[in-house]
């Protein structure tokens, strides 16, 4: 026993994880990963309704009513698909609510607002509230699961599978044969990322093709720009497990670093809790982690049929990212020991 | 002009001085012995000379802009225990740039040269050592280097493996290859025709087996009294 507790204090880096990891699931389980939404962001279409507004905030804190109003109920219907709002109330000439319109591509956001919508029942007298839920409008769950899992699959292989890569040719020695034959850095590492970029690939293929043909989860949108932002996507997430790789002493540690890395991108991407629920204490993470902005990426071409007009945000931050992380990672391979 | 060279050479390790401004120059063809205890330089030196490590001072050569003339062999197994041992080589040439009918023409001539022509579909972990060995000197040769470095080659194989093992570097030398060898074993270091001790990262003494000998009994005795 002693022995263990000596090895373990010599070896910082272990040590630090076995504090790290647990601290990091009290912080994020505890404090961050939250299915209340909080901020159901409402937009009055047509015209202004004091009564629906006053009617908004008794229904609870959830709804977050945008001050401007959109022209019409085809201007909302925009700002549903580009997710700029999540419900869109339909303001008919008499000022009661004509009809009801929620984004159903976040099933949860969906779910809260179409518990609290209700509350606007009272600003119509007879005829109950007409809703209309888009993109998915039965809410299933797999409609919603399938083009996040998509982003989930292809971060663990890039991040965990990849971290392992120059780690355990340095463990075996191989890496000191490597390095000794002409092969550049550059080389090198893209004979560490192309296979699992390939193999990341092929899970995509499956992944889509059993979303559609199992799940029947529909894709509105090109399959092409979803295979070409998903490789975006993945070219930043082989980075990171490049990157781990290179800062690791042995495959214990890589892997250690790199659940440290996977386990927060699972819970604050918003790849089942939204990010509005999010406390904006913790919520700045969620916005260095990648699979943040593919997430939108793949559920928008999934579900809403987005292309690149309504996408470009998420994209250049994923450009970004991807040279970013790349560029790092191939300062950090090196070809020589010390 | 020497083939392999190091002049001036220093290299620290962490808080370890492992080099402390080695001079060494190997003829072109000679076969050149580095002795000395553990932790005296001899890895770090062959790794300068193969460009694995940044001088601190001084110069090493090949190093790292010479690497396609290097064959290195590193202490221990250090191939892909999970290919087989023509995979293992067809690799090892691929990454020397050299064409699909080059690699199968040279790991047929290897596979003779080392002995293991029976055992190109075995998986390389399940070789035995001195096997293993060989495979490496095999990997080492692929790109036919006029360059070896072979870092304690023999530790750890069986005598009969060792003889062998010798058999192939004696071959290698005959055939015109520049080699600097470092071992553990003073009887087989005999074998080279310059020899140099190394100690706490400096060269304590070098020269022919029969010069460093001279008033010894043994090699062992010469490299003890000069330590």
């Amino acid at each position: 026993m002693r022995k263990e507790f000596i090895q373990l204090r010599r070896d910082r880096r272990t040590l630090a994880m076995i504090i790290a990891i647990p601290l990091l699931f009290l912080l994020v389980f505890g404090y961050a990963a939250s299915f209340d939404v909080k901020h159901v962001k409402v937009q009055l279409a047509g015209r202004d309704s004091p009564a629906v507004r006053a009617a908004l905030s008794r229904a609870g804190s959830a709804f977050d009513v945008r001050p401007a109003v959109a022209a019409d109920a085809a201007a909302s219907r925009r700002d549903l698909r580009a997710g700029a709002v999540t419900v869109a109330i339909v303001i008919g000439s008499g000022g009661a609510v004509q009809s009801v319109l929620v984004d159903g591509s976040n099933l949860l956001v969906a779910q809260t607002a179409l518990r609290n919508i209700a509350a606007l029942q009272s600003t119509r007298t007879g005829a109950p509230l007409p809703v209309t839920v888009l993109y998915n409008p039965t809410l299933r769950s797999a409609d919603f699961m399938v083009p996040g899992l998509v982003g989930l699959i292809m971060a663990f292989i890039g991040i965990v599978i990849t971290s392992l890569g120059i780690v355990r040719e340095r463990e075996r020695g191989t890496l000191e044969q490597l390095m000794v034959t002409p092969i550049t850095r550059v080389e090198l590492m893209l004979g560490k990322l192309i296979p699992y970029l390939m193999i990341a690939f092929l899970d995509l293929a499956i992944i889509v093709g059993l979303g559609l043909g199992l799940f029947d989860v529909p894709l509105r949108g090109s399959l092409a720009l979803l295979l070409a932002l998903a490789m975006l996507f993945l070219i930043s997430t082989l980075g990171i497990g490049l990157l781990i790789s290179t800062v690791s002493q042995n495959q214990q540690q890589a892997m250690q670093l790199a659940v440290l890395i996977m386990l927060p991108q699972v819970l604050l991407s918003g790849w089942i809790f939204p990010l509005a629920s999010i406390p904006i204490g913790v919520r700045w993470l969620s916005y260095i982690f990648p699979l943040t902005y593919f997430l939108p990426i793949s559920r928008g071409i999934f579900l809403k049929g987005l292309g690149i007009p309504s996408l470009w945000v998420p994209t250049v931050v994923l450009v970004g990212m991807a040279v970013a992380i790349i560029s790092l990672a191939a300062t950090r391979v090196s070809k020589q020991l010390a | 002009m020497p083939e392999i060279a190091a002049r001036g050479l220093v290299k620290r390790l962490r808080s370890t001085q492992a080099l402390r401004g080695i001079d060494l120059e190997v003829p072109a063809g000679a076969l050149w012995g580095l002795v000395g205890a553990d932790g005296a330089g001899k890895t770090t030196l062959l790794r300068c000379l193969a460009g694995l490590y940044r001088p601190d001072a001084g110069t090493a050569t090949p190093g790292a802009a010479g690497q396609s003339q290097i064959g290195f062999a590193p202490q221990g197994f250090h191939l892909y225990g999970d290919l087989t041992v023509l995979e293992n080589m067809a690799f090892f040439g691929g990454l020397y740039g050299l064409d699909a009918a080059t690699i199968a023409t040279r790991v047929d001539e290897l596979l003779a040269f080392a002995g293991l022509g029976a055992h190109r579909y075995r998986i390389a972990g399940k070789l035995s050592g001195g096997m293993q060995q060989k495979l490496v000197l095999a990997c080492a040769l692929v790109h036919r280097p006029s360059i070896l470095l072979l870092d304690e080659p023999t530790t750890g194989v069986d005598p009969v493996s060792r003889r062998e093992f010798w058999r192939l570097v004696e071959q290698l030398h005959a055939g015109g290859a520049t080699i600097l060898l470092a071992s553990a074993y003073l009887d087989e270091i005999e074998r080279c025709e310059q020899v140099a001790f190394l100690h706490e990262g400096r060269v304590i003494a070098a020269g022919a087996p029969d010069e460093l000998r001279r008033g010894c009994a043994t090699l062992e005795d010469a490299f003890l009294a000069a330590m």
